[in-house]
């Protein structure tokens, strides 16, 4: 028998695999390149949440897990920082996914150049409008 | 057809990978192996005990975007930099410029506009306590600069681009308070090397508090009895006003008005009849 928090971890992978799923279908097959970018922003973010995931957990039966932030630093008190050390979540892929927000971020903002730009020349951002204008 | 297969290919691919993931749960999602890396990091995010290991500041992430994996963020910022620059360059034809006559009645209702003149203020605060505390609490530079760029982008919507370019929030200025964030970013990497070189220490680059082979050169982690962290709280601020800066030339240049664009796509036709 599953628990409740299993079952639910388990609804939670699931639709960011079909979130996934979706996203990729956008980027694919969408013609407006508008449309494209938002399923790529919808792509990236999923990609982000499967690596908290691998952070976000209950490290200690029992005890709830707590931010990355040692509240206590005033006290220069080892033991509480040992507690910190076992309860808190995992801070690494919080970075790596700040990183990779602000990298996506950028490319986001540059594809939307590019886009206005093809809006620009061509009066479409519809991908078979920009096939047919083209030589 | 080819949509058909193409559409067959995802689902295979999602029930594929649903299977993989269901079949192999206990090896797929990773156990509690991958902790020790994350203990240590968490240890030594602030233990005054061991200055040679640590970053000195309680918040674990900052620690390791600017102090344990500082390189790795320096090049994202590049990255960043690179892709606005990018951005920029594309929308170089847009005139940002004021027009002769403005219309008194620019912009959105009375009510809308009264609420704005309170808001961005009250942005800008929460933006600055975010990227200044961004060593003590959640947050820093990048999300304190992201916030602080909602408030132009507020501006322009309720008033109009030109209430931000008659109060000097141009192309221009925000290229150099941009520049300005960017060069601070270099000199406090360079902080370090710079006052091992007037002292005659070894040290290196982006290097916060004093390490095995470098024992003799640090950042200040406390300034007063404040607790600063070193470098983290000067990357945190530069990388504040570079980023609230970045946005807001990119949110200027793409409100640009339609009239504008329309008048440059018939130059540009112009020009390609002619080539």
């Amino acid at each position: 028998m599953i628990t409740l928090s299993e079952y639910f971890m388990t609804i939670l992978i699931t639709c960011m695999i079909v979130n996934l799923g979706l996203a990729l279908y956008g980027v694919f097959f969408k013609p407006n390149l508008i449309k494209k970018i938002i399923a790529l922003t919808i792509l990236g973010d999923t990609a982000n949440t499967f690596a908290l995931i691998i952070g976000y957990r209950m490290w200690v039966a029992g005890v709830p897990s707590r931010p990355p932030v040692f509240t206590e630093w005033r006290s220069n008190n080892p033991l509480l920082l040992l507690v910190f050390t076992k309860t808190a979540v995992d801070p690494l892929p919080q970075a790596l996914v700040l990183t990779a927000i602000v990298i996506g971020l950028a490319v986001t903002l540059f594809l939307v150049f590019l886009t206005l730009q093809a809006w620009k020349i061509y009066r479409s951002v519809d991908m078979r409008d920009i096939k047919r204008l083209k030589g | 057809m080819r949509r058909w297969i193409g559409i067959c290919v995802l689902i295979l691919t999602i029930l594929g990978l649903s299977f993989v993931v269901a079949a192999n749960i206990n090896t797929l999602v990773p156990t509690t192996n991958v902790r020790t890396l994350a203990e240590i990091y968490l240890k030594y995010t602030y233990y005054p005990w061991d200055k040679y290991f640590t970053a000195m500041s309680p918040e674990a992430c900052t620690s390791i975007v600017w102090d344990f994996r500082g390189l790795d963020t320096v090049f994202e910022t590049m990255v960043f930099y690179l892709a606005i620059i990018g951005a920029i360059a594309l929308a170089r034809g847009v005139p940002l410029k004021l027009p002769k006559e403005i219309k008194r009645d620019l912009g959105l209702s009375l009510i809308v506009k009264t609420v704005t003149k309170i808001v961005p203020v009250l942005i800008i605060a929460v933006a600055g306590s975010i990227a200044l505390h961004g060593h003590l609490t959640p947050g820093g530079g990048f999300q304190g600069g992201a916030t602080a760029a909602v408030a132009p982008v507020l501006i322009l919507v309720v008033f109009s681009q030109f209430y931000l370019l008659k109060r000097g929030v141009n192309k221009n200025s925000m290229l150099l308070l941009r520049s300005i964030g960017l060069t601070g970013i270099g000199i406090t990497a360079f902080a370090a090397v710079l006052i091992g070189l007037a002292t005659g220490h070894y040290a290196f680059v982006l290097q916060n508090q004093p390490k095995p082979l470098a024992p003799d050169v640090s950042l200040p982690a406390f300034v007063g009895g404040q607790l600063i962290s070193g470098s983290l709280w000067f990357f945190n601020f530069f990388e504040f006003l570079a980023v609230a800066a970045g946005f807001t030339i990119v949110f200027l240049l793409i409100t640009l008005p339609e009239k504008l664009a329309e008048a440059k796509e018939e130059k540009h036709v112009v020009e390609v009849e002619e080539g």
